[in-house]
């Protein structure tokens, strides 16, 4: 009896998630998989021609979108970098004896809770205005111009603004990955006469190992995966040198009407962060130490 | 524990229901407006693109609604994303009845969904050859007469001083050297390149036979005198003003109405958003005066298309709408005075206009105009190709007109095949 209570639990909480993941992620994602072998506008009344595996050669082919391949993963090795680093960095400031690590905490997760959209514009706003501004008081035109109009300074904006989101969301996994190390080793260590960057580096980030496992694993995805702050930032330009992954994919589809070929590429998309992220699990999670 | 068996079944069945009524509901908001019951009168909807009528279509609802009782919701809508929007909404049964059709092209791909109007009275009274005709069906109704061209303020310049390359660009350099705009685009893929990539295009002797002989090779840009000139016209303007990429269309006509931008590449439309800021000085409207163009191009912005899609209580109620617009009263002041459309009806009179749209009407009623090509490109090169090939050309200096309009020749390419 004991059991089956327990079953009827699990399905109260597990039913209706399931029937909400099911029809909006499974059954599209089905869907979409039949499309992609088709050639199609994505206007429902018009005919769908069968064509194979063409859409998936063509996409070999496509320069536009090996392009974007590239700017995307530049983009999320970078911001993976930076993101960690930051938030790592962050992370170790907030657990430190600092008065307002409190205060810190909060003010350093807040970009995290403003959407995405509204973050680049108001970034736009930033790079437009403040940075020209700076540039002209200061005199560093070389660094403080409108990056968001040069073809190799847009990415990096992205790369930055992206950072400025998630570093605080980040951190709050280094944190509570740092809390739970228990004090007694790092104070073995130091009696030992391991210097600050010793204990950093042997026994924080050793034990750290699934906080990485963790931030690495989001980052990565939502790196790969970004499209809100691309749109409302750059939207792909100038010149298409901010296009990711997933706005080439909405342009195919929208812009050029090219429902099947955009439903390949969304699918090669998928097999490739899948592969990536699930490869970084498995050797992140292979480092991480049990105590 | 048979109560928690009981218990169980049922959350796990009241979750299932709340589910499906939560997609029913959806349903049931269409079906409010569908089917809303029989005796009730037929609900209609309306999606359309241009953003600067949307409150004022709103208010012309209303006033339907109150004459004729009849529910008219208006989908609003941001303008650039409206071809996405729609083919959404087409696809997942929510269209509209009644939605707006840009051009021939876009009538080509919709044209399982738009209804034949060609029997319907009102259209007796468009303009001639301002339909959109779809085969030999009749499907839009043109919105308005419109037309764009240089917009300048009266008092910093003299429209003779811009009527061919030379004097144009001395103007602009110019106000380079006192540190004004001389001519403002502004960064949005239309107003970037997409209306100025006209006057090449408009300047041949039959720009629709021209751009098919250049979708089949065998006429190429870089070939062509008008879009050698036009390089050398969009050089002089990126060389002689601050880069469009940092406007967007409310600053580029806000920074005109403040006076700190001489001229900049317009359409009659942007008169509202002038008229709001008040601005202190006379403007109009002049040719871009590529290769001595002395003309405006005008054309049809858009037009109104009914959803073949719906059932045909709805559809009659769309066309009654349509009807009432145009052909009562009411609807035509409305499209006079509140959208300050120029009316592309031979019965409605165009009423007291700005002076933008005087020029456009003055030009449009003497035949010196040129057409709008842009109605004919193949569907979203503009967005899709011209504007990339554009902002490249904003951002490096040092890349010459001629490497623009090769690069917008390899853009054409891309989009036509």
């Amino acid at each position: 009896m004991a059991n089956r209570k327990k079953i009827g639990w699990y399905l109260i909480f597990t039913v209706p998630l399931l029937l909400i993941f099911t029809l909006i992620v499974l059954v599209p994602f089905v869907i979409g998989i039949y499309y992609a072998f088709f050639q199609w506008d994505g206007i429902g009344a018009n005919p769908m021609v069968f064509n194979g595996l063409d859409n998936f050669v063509r996409l070999m082919e496509d320069e536009r979108f090996l392009r974007s391949t590239w700017l995307t993963v530049l983009f999320t090795v970078l911001s993976v970098i930076t993101v960690n680093a930051v938030g790592l960095a962050f992370a170790l400031l907030v657990t430190s004896k600092l008065k307002l690590a409190n205060l810190a905490r909060t003010m350093l997760f807040m970009p995290y809770l403003i959407g995405g959209l509204i973050l680049g514009y108001i970034w736009q706003f930033v790079f437009l205005d403040v940075f020209t501004l700076i540039g002209d008081v200061t005199g560093l035109e070389s660094i403080f111009f409108n990056w968001l109009n040069n073809e190799d300074f847009a990415l990096f904006a992205l790369v930055f603004v992206f950072t400025w989101q998630m570093a605080g969301y980040v951190m709050i996994v280094y944190i509570a990955g740092i809390q739970g190390i228990p004090g007694e080793v790092i104070e073995a260590a130091r009696i030992d006469g391991a210097s600050g960057w010793q204990r950093f580096l042997r026994i924080t980030v050793p034990l750290l190992m699934p906080a990485f496992t963790i931030s690495l694993f989001l980052t990565l995805s939502y790196g790969f995966k970004i499209y809100d702050v691309n749109l409302s930032l750059t939207g792909g330009g100038p010149a298409n040198a901010t296009e990711l992954f997933a706005m080439n994919i909405y342009n195919e589809i929208f812009g050029y009407g090219n429902y099947g070929y955009g439903q390949a590429k969304a699918i090669v998309f998928f097999v490739i962060i899948a592969a990536i992220t699930l490869t970084q699990v498995y050797i992140t999670k292979k480092k991480e130490v049990e105590m | 524990m048979a109560f928690n068996k009981k218990f169980v079944t049922g959350m796990t069945f009241a979750a299932t229901i709340s589910l499906l009524a939560a997609c029913g509901g959806g349903g049931g908001d269409e079906g409010g407006s569908e089917g809303g019951s029989g005796e009730q009168s037929q609900g209609i909807s309306i999606f359309q693109t241009k953003v600067e009528i949307s409150e004022q279509l709103e208010a012309a609802a209303e006033a339907y609604t109150e004459e004729t009782g009849v529910p008219v919701e208006v989908i609003g809508t941001t303008g650039d994303d409206y071809a996405q929007q729609l083919q959404i909404r087409l696809n997942n049964g929510t269209g509209p009845s009644i939605m707006s059709v840009q051009n021939a092209e876009v009538a080509e791909r919709l044209e399982s969904y738009l209804y034949d109007l060609s029997g319907e009275d009102f259209v007796s009274n468009i303009a001639p050859d301002m339909e959109l005709m779809l085969d030999d069906k009749l499907v839009g109704v043109p919105y308005s007469v419109e037309g764009f061209g240089i917009v300048y303020n009266t008092e910093m310049v003299d429209p003779a001083d811009i009527q061919d390359y030379d004097s144009f660009v001395s103007t602009l350099e110019d106000f380079n050297a006192e540190g004004i705009n001389g001519f403002g685009l502004s960064s949005e893929a239309y107003f970037l390149i997409g209306h100025i990539s006209n006057y090449p295009f408009s300047l041949q002797e039959d720009p629709v036979e021209f751009m098919e002989q250049l979708s089949n090779g065998e006429v190429t840009l870089t070939e062509t005198e008008e879009f050698q000139r036009f390089g050398e016209f969009m050089e002089a303007i990126r060389d002689n003003t601050p880069t469009p990429l940092n406007t967007t269309y409310d600053t580029q006509v806000g920074d005109f109405a403040a006076g700190q931008t001489a001229m900049i590449h317009q359409g009659n439309w942007a008169a509202g958003m002038l008229d709001e800021f008040e601005v202190d000085f006379e403007y109009g409207m002049a040719p871009f005066p590529l290769e001595g163009n002395d003309k405006l191009a005008v054309g049809v912005g858009s037009n109104w298309a009914v959803n073949a899609e719906k059932d045909q209580a709805e559809i009659d109620a769309a066309i009654e709408f349509l009807d009432w617009l145009h052909n009562s009263e009411t609807g035509q002041r409305f499209i006079v005075e509140e959208f300050g459309f120029i009316p592309a009806m031979t019965n409605i009179e165009a009423g007291d206009l700005d002076p933008l749209s005087q020029a456009v009407l003055e030009a449009s009623n003497s035949g010196e105009t040129i057409p709008w090509s842009h109605n004919y490109y193949p569907a979203n090169v503009v967005p899709n190709d011209f504007t990339p090939v554009a902002e490249s050309f904003f951002v490096n200096e040092d890349m010459t007109g001629e490497e623009l309009v090769e690069n917008l020749q390899a853009a054409w390419e891309n989009a036509a095949q």
